[in-house]
C-alpha cells in the first residue's frame, strides 16, 4: 500500500514491538503464523465462510434518505457493521484471530475490552471454537457497560474487572498483557489496530473487509463514488478497516473522528497527545511531561483510551486522513437524530462518526456521497443513554425491578 | 560502568529494588542508604511509570503512589546524583522505555551518567528497535551498562543476538509472569541457566519472586546475583526501615 507503507513492523517511525523479552517468542511465533495463513487459501476460505454464515456478512450499505433530505446536502450512507453477529465490527478480527489461534494449537485466549464489544465478540468465538477465555475490563467500564459483561459470562468467558489506574480500556490492556506474560502459551486476542507487532497489521488485514464491501456496494448497488468516508477512532480498528481499501485513491476523502468528550476532559490524541512508546507500540499518546499516560474521558467506553493505532499516527502525519472530533453532547444529538429519522440505534462510539457527517453534509453539494461507518449497534448503551437523556420511565422501570 | 564492573568481581551478590518516590522522596533516600548499610551490593532504582506492564500488584501500587506524590524524571536524576555520592555501591536505573524516550534518549543517558548511574534496566526496549532508537548506542557512548533481560522461553538464536548487546551482567527472569509472586525453583531452572551461560559469558542475575534466604542460596549456586524486589516493599510497609535492615541482614548472612 503506497499510502501506508509497512516495513519491519513500522509505519514510518510508528509501530514496533516494545515488549518484555518474555513475550518476544510468542509474538514472533504469532507474526510468522499470520504471515503464513494470510496467504493460505484454505484459511481464507474458512474465514470467508465464517464472515458469511456466522457473522452475517456482507453488512448492508444503507442510504439514509430521510436524514439526507433533512440536512439538505450530500447523500449520507451508512455501512451498518452493527448488524454483525455480536453487534459490532469487532467480530471481524476476532474470527480471523481465533482461526489463527486454532491453527496454532492454542487452548486459551486472553483479551481486553472497553465498551465490551470486543469482549463479547472474543467470548463468542472462543465459545464456538472451544477455547477457554478470560476478558479484562476496567471496573468503570464494567459499571457502565454491564449488559455486555452479562453476555460475555453467558457464553462462558471469565470477566475480570480491573481496578488499576483510570479503570478503563488502557488499564484492561495492561492487565491482559500481564496475564499474557504469565501465560505466553495462550493467545492474546488484542482488539484493535494497535499494540505490538503483529497486531496493528493483522487486525487491519482482518478489518479491511469493511472497505472492500463498501467499494463493491457503491459500485454495484448505488453506482456512486464514495467522496467521503467517516469513521470513529478509538484504537482505530473500524476506521482503518473502512479506509484501507481506499488509501491509494485520492479522490476519496478519509475522516477519522476522535472522542471530544466534555471540555478539557476528552480523548483527542491528535490534539493533546505527543509521541510515546506505551503498551508495546510507538504512536501518539495523551501523556504528561514525564511520559505517564493521562486520564481520558468519553461518553463512549470504546473511545476512552489515551493511545491510537500506529497506522493512524502515520496517516495523520502524511495528511492522507483528516482527524476531527465530536463532543459528548454532539454525539447524543446525532444518536437521537439517526434513531428518529432512520430507525437505527447506533452505538455511542459510532455516533461520533454520525455527528461529524451531520455537520459535513449540509456544507457539500447534493451530488456528493458520504459513507459513515456505523461500527456497532447501541443496545449495549441502554443504561448510559437513558441516564444521559434523563429518561424517568426507564428509571421507574429499574426501580421496580430491584 | 566502572563501579559496577568492579563490584561484579565479587561473588554471591544481592541486588535490591526500590521505586523512587515511594512512599516519598525523602523515604526513598532513607531506604536506599539503609539497604547499602545493611550489606546490599547493587540497587536498582525504578523510575515510576503509569503503565508498568512487567510488574505485579505490589510494585505497580508503589508506582501509582510515587506518581501521585508528583515524582518526576528530574527527581529521579537528582536522587541518583545525591545518592551516588553517599553510598559506595553501584546504583542502576530501572524503568520503562517511555520515560526515557520522553526525556530524550541521548539527554537521559548523558544526565544519568553525570548523576553516577552505572546501568539501565529497561525491559520494554528490545534490541530489534535499536535501529529506530539508538538506545544501546547512547548507553555505550555515556558508559552505562544496558542490562538485558532474558526469559526461560528465550530461544538460542535470540540468546546469541542478545549476547552482542549485553554489558556487565544479564538479568534472567526466573519464571513466566510479572514481579512479586513466589517462584518455585524447579529442576529445569538449572538447565535454563546453564543454557544461558553457553551464550552469554558475563555474570548472571536471577530475579522475580525471590522472597527468602533459601531461595537466595539456591540462586547463588547457579548465578552471581540474586535480585530481591517486591518482598522488600511489603516488609517496608509492615516494619519500615528496621524491617528492611533485618530482612537484608538475614538474606546476606
Amino acid at each position: 500500500m503506497y499510502s501506508l507503507p509497512y516495513k519491519n513492523g513500522h509505519y514510518g517511525q510508528f509501530g514496533g514491538r516494545y515488549v518484555p523479552e518474555i513475550l518476544m517468542p510468542s509474538l514472533i511465533e504469532l507474526e510468522k503464523a499470520f504471515n503464513k495463513y494470510k496467504k493460505d487459501k484454505k484459511f481464507l476460505k474458512d474465514l470467508d465462510d465464517l464472515y458469511k454464515n456466522y457473522s452475517g456478512r456482507p453488512t448492508p450499505l444503507y442510504f439514509c434518505e430521510n436524514l439526507t433530505k433533512k440536512l439538505g446536502g450530500a447523500k449520507i450512507f451508512i455501512k451498518n457493521e452493527g448488524l454483525n453477529h455480536t453487534g459490532a465490527h469487532k467480530i471481524n478480527h476476532c474470527l480471523g484471530q481465533i482461526l489463527l489461534a486454532k491453527r496454532m494449537g492454542k487452548k486459551r485466549v486472553i483479551a481486553e475490552t472497553g465498551a465490551g464489544q470486543h469482549g463479547v465478540a472474543t467470548a463468542s468465538v472462543a465459545a464456538k471454537f472451544g477455547l477457554k477465555c478470560t476478558i479484562y475490563m476496567g471496573a468503570r467500564d464494567v459499571a457502565r457497560q454491564r449488559p455486555n459483561v452479562f453476555w460475555m459470562e453467558q457464553v462462558g468467558a471469565t470477566v475480570v474487572p480491573v481496578y488499576d489506574g483510570n479503570q478503563t480500556l488502557k488499564d484492561a490492556v495492561n492487565s491482559a498483557m500481564r496475564d499474557y506474560i504469565a501465560d505466553p502459551e495462550s493467545h492474546f486476542l488484542l482488539g484493535s489496530a494497535l499494540g505490538p507487532v503483529p497486531y496493528p497489521e493483522m487486525n487491519t488485514f482482518f478489518q479491511a473487509i469493511i472497505g472492500r464491501e463498501v467499494k463493491k456496494q457503491c459500485r454495484e448497488i448505488y453506482n456512486i463514488h464514495p467522496d467521503y468516508l467517516v469513521a470513529c477512532v478509538g484504537g482505530g480498528s473500524n476506521a482503518i478497516g473502512l479506509f484501507y481499501e481506499f488509501l491509494d485513491d485520492k479522490s476519496v476523502n478519509l475522516i477519522g473522528v476522535e472522542a471530544g468528550g466534555a471540555g478539557k476532559r476528552n480523548a483527542i490524541r491528535f490534539k493533546g497527545g505527543k509521541y510515546g512508546v506505551i503498551e508495546g507500540y510507538k504512536s501518539y499518546f495523551l501523556q504528561d511531561e514525564n511520559g505517564n499516560t493521562l486520564p481520558t474521558h468519553s461518553i463512549s467506553a470504546g473511545l476512552d483510551y489515551p493511545g491510537i493505532g500506529p497506522g493512524h499516527a502515520y496517516l495523520k502525519e502524511t495528511g492522507r486522513v483528516k482527524y476531527v472530533s465530536a463532543t459528548d453532547k454532539e454525539v447524543l444529538k446525532a444518536f437521537q437524530l439517526l434513531a428518529k429519522n432512520e430507525g437505527i440505534i447506533s452505538a455511542l462510539e459510532s455516533a461520533h462518526a454520525v455527528a461529524y457527517a451531520i455537520k459535513l453534509a449540509p456544507k457539500l453539494a447534493k451530488n456528493k456521497n458520504i459513507i459513515v461507518n456505523l461500527s456497532g449497534r447501541g443496545d449495549k448503551d441502554l443504561f448510559i443513554i437513558t441516564e444521559a437523556l434523563g429518561d424517568k420511565k426507564f428509571y421507574e422501570f429499574l426501580k421496580s425491578k430491584v | 560502568m566502572q563501579k559496577l564492573l568492579k563490584k561484579l568481581k565479587e561473588k554471591n551478590l544481592l541486588m535490591t529494588h526500590v521505586v523512587i518516590g515511594y512512599p516519598s522522596l525523602t523515604e526513598t533516600i532513607k531506604i536506599i542508604t539503609t539497604m547499602a548499610e545493611s550489606g546490599v551490593d547493587i540497587i536498582e532504582l525504578q523510575m515510576p511509570f503509569s503503565d508498568p506492564i512487567a510488574d505485579g500488584p505490589v510494585i505497580m501500587k508503589a508506582n501509582e503512589i510515587a506518581l501521585k506524590n508528583g515524582t518526576t524524571t528530574k527527581d529521579c536524576m537528582k536522587i541518583m546524583k545525591d545518592l551516588s555520592c553517599i553510598v559506595k555501591i553501584p546504583l542502576l536505573f530501572m524503568g520503562y522505555f517511555n520515560t526515557i524516550f520522553n526525556y530524550g534518549i541521548e539527554k537521559f543517558c548523558k544526565d544519568a551518567f553525570k548523576a553516577g548511574c552505572q546501568g539501565l534496566i529497561i525491559p520494554d526496549m528490545p534490541i530489534e528497535e535499536e535501529e529506530q532508537e539508538k538506545f544501546y548506542h547512547y548507553c555505550e557512548k555515556y558508559n552505562l551498562a544496558p542490562i538485558l533481560v532474558i526469559a526461560p522461553s528465550t530461544p538460542n538464536d535470540r540468546l546469541k543476538k542478545l549476547a552482542k548487546f549485553a554489558k556487565a551482567f544479564v538479568y534472567c527472569v526466573a519464571r513466566k509472569g510479572v514481579t512479586g509472586e513466589k517462584t518455585d525453583f524447579q529442576k529445569d531452572f538449572q538447565k535454563y541457566i546453564n543454557n544461558v551461560k553457553k551464550y552469554l559469558k558475563i555474570p548472571l542475575a536471577v530475579g522475580f519472586g525471590i522472597l527468602e534466604k533459601k531461595q537466595v542460596e539456591f540462586v547463588h549456586k547457579h548465578a552471581q546475583i540474586a535480585v530481591v524486589g517486591s518482598v522488600l516493599i511489603k516488609e517496608y510497609e509492615k516494619n519500615k526501615l528496621m524491617g528492611i535492615e533485618n530482612l537484608i541482614k538475614k538474606l546476606k548472612k
